[in-house]
């Protein structure tokens, strides 16, 4: 059985070690070049890759204490995308891609494809079940000022940015998977209807033209990106005349190594900020801000990683009484519902610290927080997860993730007796083990 | 034939032949000192093949010292990419010129590869052209260098 545990006082303590580490000596790659361009006159003309995720992940299954549904599956116990069950084993992710110049003899054009087969937000919903998650290709003729077109991932935070198949961690910390990884819905979830989403996640991505290059003194490595797309998700045009902008920048000093484990010390902040329109209830158009800072740092055995995250309009807000969207309540007369506030704010952050004694093992741990919905004070809920995290690479393209979630939740302006304390308080821990295999 | 015309076709052949040696001399006094003498083949398209021949010829170095090892990367073919001006490896290129390492670009390649860039491609300044990339490497096989071709 899982165990809830108290995460504040070991939360300090990461905070600490974390303070402690960054002084000695996270993972600091550029993920802007590695994604969008091919290495100089040393491309091929297509290197086909991909990687798969198979995981089996668990929680307790505790039902919801509270409410009009009160006894059924609480929708933050159940395992996503499908939410019908509080342990299965799924394809996480399964892709492929290709990748490289088309005519090597010009390094000034490449091309970044790839899809997405597997069993998560992306394929879920929308219809069909391989979705293209990136078509771009990267123009190399103006100096300092590389232009990328197509559908690719946004410059922003960095658990969105970094490439997922070497994240340390299975799960995305609470900011991101709610805040950051965008759901879109036609309404904000005050109709009658469950107000599922439209669409794919947006997986961190858009479809848009991102101007981006690097530039170097010294050890140091400063990179920008600027960006306009269609703030509407993948595989689909626009559903407005709207536009989303995003903007980065990232200032590292490169210790060494190359590729997606670089050794380095970054620092970086960026904001991505549009409109949505809502349809159904709720009607309207809404701004949708969010901007972040943070530092990431690898050398040698250590890594360490830390962002704050803010937003502004369009917040997640989970679904009626924790229930799964589309459950009718026990009086049978209303069916929850998804909803969006879509003048609301939110907050969140986290800390990450990792340490490999061997090249085969590392071990790392996370804190983060998220809280949401800060400008109404009954409305406020705070999300913190303690992430205990173990790696084995069986080699330099396959490892076994296991991470272990102690989670908690609560609505921390209203008492412990409130409705929504007694169901967030059955927010149960999670374990997840994942192999992950790139080719 | 008169005995000045004897003396001044002795005293030609005799410049004809110290320039000759000196020209064949040349190219391995670089390294007077060198034990060993490899030439290095690169002519595929696939990328690692760069990767690969660099890193052998600084294993060459790192092995026998830079004065003991004489060597020379000759590109034709695909694998002329590596000595073009941009390639993403011209830093270490740069660094193996340093110690003494040549590269050879292949005029050939180079006339055809422009033809479909529609403009000759720049090399990398560290590289010198040769009429015809095969025609060096068996030049430098006469001359006891090792071809190597990772």
């Amino acid at each position: 059985m899982l165990r809830n545990y108290s995460k504040s006082k070991i939360g300090m303590l990461v905070t600490g070690l974390l303070a402690a580490m960054l002084g000695s000596e996270a993972q600091a790659t550029n993920w802007l070049m590695l994604q969008g361009t091919e290495p100089d006159a040393a491309a091929p003309r297509a290197k086909l890759w991909g990687f798969i995720q198979p995981e089996y992940q668990q929680t307790d299954g505790s039902e919801i204490a509270a409410g009009p549904w009160a006894g059924q599956n609480a929708i933050f116990n159940t395992i996503a995308p499908d939410l019908k069950s509080d342990s299965t084993f799924q394809i996480r992710r399964a892709r492929l891609g290709v990748r490289g110049t088309g005519f090597p003899l010009d390094s000034k054009v490449n091309y970044f494809f790839l899809a997405e087969a597997g069993n998560n937000g992306i394929t879920r919903q929308g219809g069909g079940s391989v979705k293209l998650t990136d078509a771009s290709i990267t123009l190399n003729h103006i100096p300092h000022a590389r232009v990328r077109i197509g559908q690719f991932k946004t410059p922003g935070s960095e658990e969105g940015l970094q490439a997922i198949h070497v994240f340390d961690y299975i799960n995305f910390t609470n900011v991101s998977n709610q805040i950051l990884l965008e759901r879109f819905f036609d309404g904000d979830g005050t109709g009658t209807d469950a107000n599922k989403p439209n669409g794919p996640v947006s997986a961190f991505r858009d479809i848009g033209v991102q101007v981006f290059d690097i530039f170097k003194t010294g050890k140091w490595e400063h990179s920008y990106a600027a960006m306009i797309g269609n703030g509407n998700g993948i595989t689909r045009s626009d559903n407005d005349d709207n536009k989303d902008i995003y903007l980065y920048w990232s200032s590292e000093q490169v210790y060494g190594g190359k590729g997606a484990r670089r050794q380095g010390l970054k620092l970086y902040g960026w904001l991505q900020d549009g409109e949505r329109t809502l349809t159904t209830a709720g009607a309207g158009e809404y701004d949708r801000t969010r901007y972040g800072i943070g530092t990431t740092f690898r050398k040698g055995k250590f890594r360490a990683a830390a962002e704050y995250i803010d937003a502004d309009g369009m917040i997640f807000n989970g679904t009626d009484g924790g229930a799964v969207a589309g459950s009718l309540n026990n009086a049978g007369t209303k069916v929850a519902s998804f909803n969006i506030e879509p003048e609301g704010e939110a907050d969140g952050w986290y800390v990450h610290f990792g340490y490999a004694p061997t090249p085969k093992w590392e071990f790392d741990i996370r804190y983060d927080q998220l809280n949401r919905m800060t400008d109404v004070s009954a409305k406020e809920r705070q999300f913190e997860t303690l992430t205990l995290g173990a790696q084995y690479f069986l080699n330099k393209k396959a490892r076994i993730l296991v991470n272990y979630e102690v989670r908690d939740a609560e609505a921390p302006n209203l008492p412990g007796s409130a409705g929504p304390n007694l169901i967030l308080g059955e927010t149960d821990d999670r374990l997840a083990i994942q192999l992950l295999a790139i080719f | 034939m008169t005995t000045r015309f004897k003396t001044l076709l002795s005293g030609f052949l005799f410049i004809a032949l110290i320039a000759i040696n000196m020209t064949v001399m040349a190219e391995s006094e670089t390294k007077p000192f060198a034990e060993k003498k490899v030439v290095l083949q690169i002519s595929d398209n696939d990328p690692s093949k760069q990767t690969l021949v660099l890193n052998v010829a600084n294993n060459l170095m790192k092995h026998y010292g830079p004065d003991k090892v004489d060597v020379e990367i000759v590109a034709f073919g695909p694998g002329l990419r590596l000595l073009f001006a941009d390639n993403s490896n011209a830093s270490r290129i740069q660094g193996l010129a340093d110690n003494g390492a040549r590269f050879a670009a292949c005029s050939n390649t180079v006339k055809a590869m422009g033809k479909k860039l529609g403009h000759p491609p720049e090399l990398n300044p560290n590289s010198t052209k040769v009429a015809a990339g095969v025609v060096r490497i068996l030049d430098l096989v006469e001359q006891d260098y090792q071809l190597i071709k990772p």
